[in-house]
């Protein structure tokens, strides 16, 4: 994915990004501080957002292929288990319930399948999140400070889940954190942002 | 206590009362729903050129007198007016007519201010899972479930309740277009209060039945941190 020229200005933020080459199969790091853009960016990327100007270039990459998780996840009205189920619904894929199951038992969601997703705490909607993100295999995920509000086990069994996706699938990943120093380890690469801009 | 309400709810035009009532209710409130859904949600997902005069419009509507309403479908639909050729005065059909007119405006500005609140966070969602158009769509309508039920509920509400309007363009007649409301109106008149006491609780209980169903919705949206 290559990233030409693009900007957009919401409220504080004037963002920027001259030229940025996201290669596949790697996992990147955006790090920066809090308000530099960092989000705005993925929303840009994602569709959520449009460009006052410049553009992205998918290089192929569509975007059912693509899902972003939010610092703040979007949970259906519906049962845990539903929400997770959603994205392969969408697609028509065929549900192998022993592997949905099977990674929800993985970060302690499968109890809870059946409860109304509203009713999770904050650490179980980003599990669910999580999970139903991976859950179709995409090609690319986009990650808002998903693994900074998590506790120790979390973001551990988070990594863990990343890097064996990461090998599995080739899949490309890009992780937003302005703790980069904590999660250097992760990424192959990483690339910096100040005040709207990458600056390396 | 139970002779006096068997008493009241055996007399026919008693009967024949709740029986038009519900009729008009439900059949307005169907219409008022599909459009004023349909227009909620439209007017939440496009922007255009006078947008927010529309808005304003509608919410003026939301809070127009009944009767002012009663007294344009009545000149829309006597003899010499436009619809005059369709027969809808001092029938059901006219009431419903007008019922729709009171009931569109305020089922679509309440979903409309509901989907300005929910619907950019369902629509973000739904493009990170890499939902189409029409699963988009769909899964705002689903999401928004109870919001609808509950502005229909209101609407509802608003049409087993009203008597201004049916009053001016059913003309209250015995058996065919009396309602629930105008006909207490009729039996106060005539100092007839035992079976107008009986309706007025039937619409109570009606009213209360309706209130918990909109509680209940409304718990559920409470339940919801997503917006």
């Amino acid at each position: 994915m290559r990233i030409t020229e693009l900007r957009k200005k919401i409220g504080k933020t004037d963002l920027y990004i001259e030229d940025l080459k996201i290669e596949s199969g790697l996992v990147h790091g955006l790090v920066g501080p809090n308000g530099c853009g960092k989000t705005t960016l993925l929303k840009l990327i994602m569709g959520i957002v449009q460009p006052d100007s410049g553009s992205v270039d998918y290089e192929g990459l569509s975007m059912t292929d693509m899902t972003m998780m939010s610092q703040r996840p979007y949970l259906m009205h519906t049962s845990v288990y539903d929400n997770i189920i959603y994205p392969l619904k969408i697609r028509g894929e065929k549900i192998d319930r022993d592997e949905v199951e099977a990674l929800m038992e993985r970060v302690g969601l499968l109890d809870l399948k059946d409860q109304y997703a509203g009713s999770l705490s904050s650490g179980e909607r980003q599990k669910l999140s999580f999970i139903r993100a991976i859950v179709f295999r995409p090609k690319m995920v986009l990650m808002d400070e998903t693994l900074s509000n998590l506790d120790a086990e979390s973001e551990a069994l988070f990594r863990e889940i990343i890097m064996e996706r990461h090998r599995e699938d080739g899949s490309t990943w890009l992780i937003v954190s302005h703790q980069w120093d904590e999660m250097n380890d992760l990424f192959d690469k990483v690339h910096h942002m100040e005040k709207g801009r990458i600056v390396k | 206590m139970g002779e006096w309400l068997s008493g009241v709810f055996s007399n026919p035009a008693v009967l024949s009362a709740i029986k038009v009532t519900f009729e008009m209710a439900f059949a307005s409130t169907l219409i008022s729903a599909v459009l004023g859904v349909a227009i909620g949600l439209w007017l939440q997902n496009h922007d255009f050129t006078g947008k927010k005069a529309v808005v304003r419009i509608n919410r003026t509507l939301m809070g127009v007198p009944p009767v002012v309403i009663g007294l344009l479908v009545y000149l829309l639909t006597m003899r010499g007016g436009p619809l005059g050729p369709l027969s809808l005065l001092f029938t059901v059909r006219g009431m419903v007519l007008a019922q729709v007119l009171i009931i569109t405006p305020i089922i679509s500005g309440m979903v409309f201010s509901y989907a300005e609140s929910a619907v950019p966070a369902i629509r973000a969602f739904a493009r990170t899972m890499g939902a189409d158009k029409k699963q988009t769509d769909r899964l705002i309508i689903s999401e928004l479930r109870n919001e609808i039920y509950f502005c229909i509920i209101t609407g509802f509400g608003r049409a087993i309740s009203e008597v201004g309007s049916v009053m001016l363009v059913g003309g209250n007649i015995k058996g065919h277009t009396r309602t629930m409301t105008t006909m207490i109106s009729l039996l106060k008149s005539q100092g007839i209060y035992s079976e107008g006491i009986g309706l007025g609780v039937l619409l109570l209980i009606m009213a209360f039945i309706l209130q918990t169903l909109g509680d209940y919705v409304r718990k559920e949206q409470i339940r919801d941190e997503n917006y």
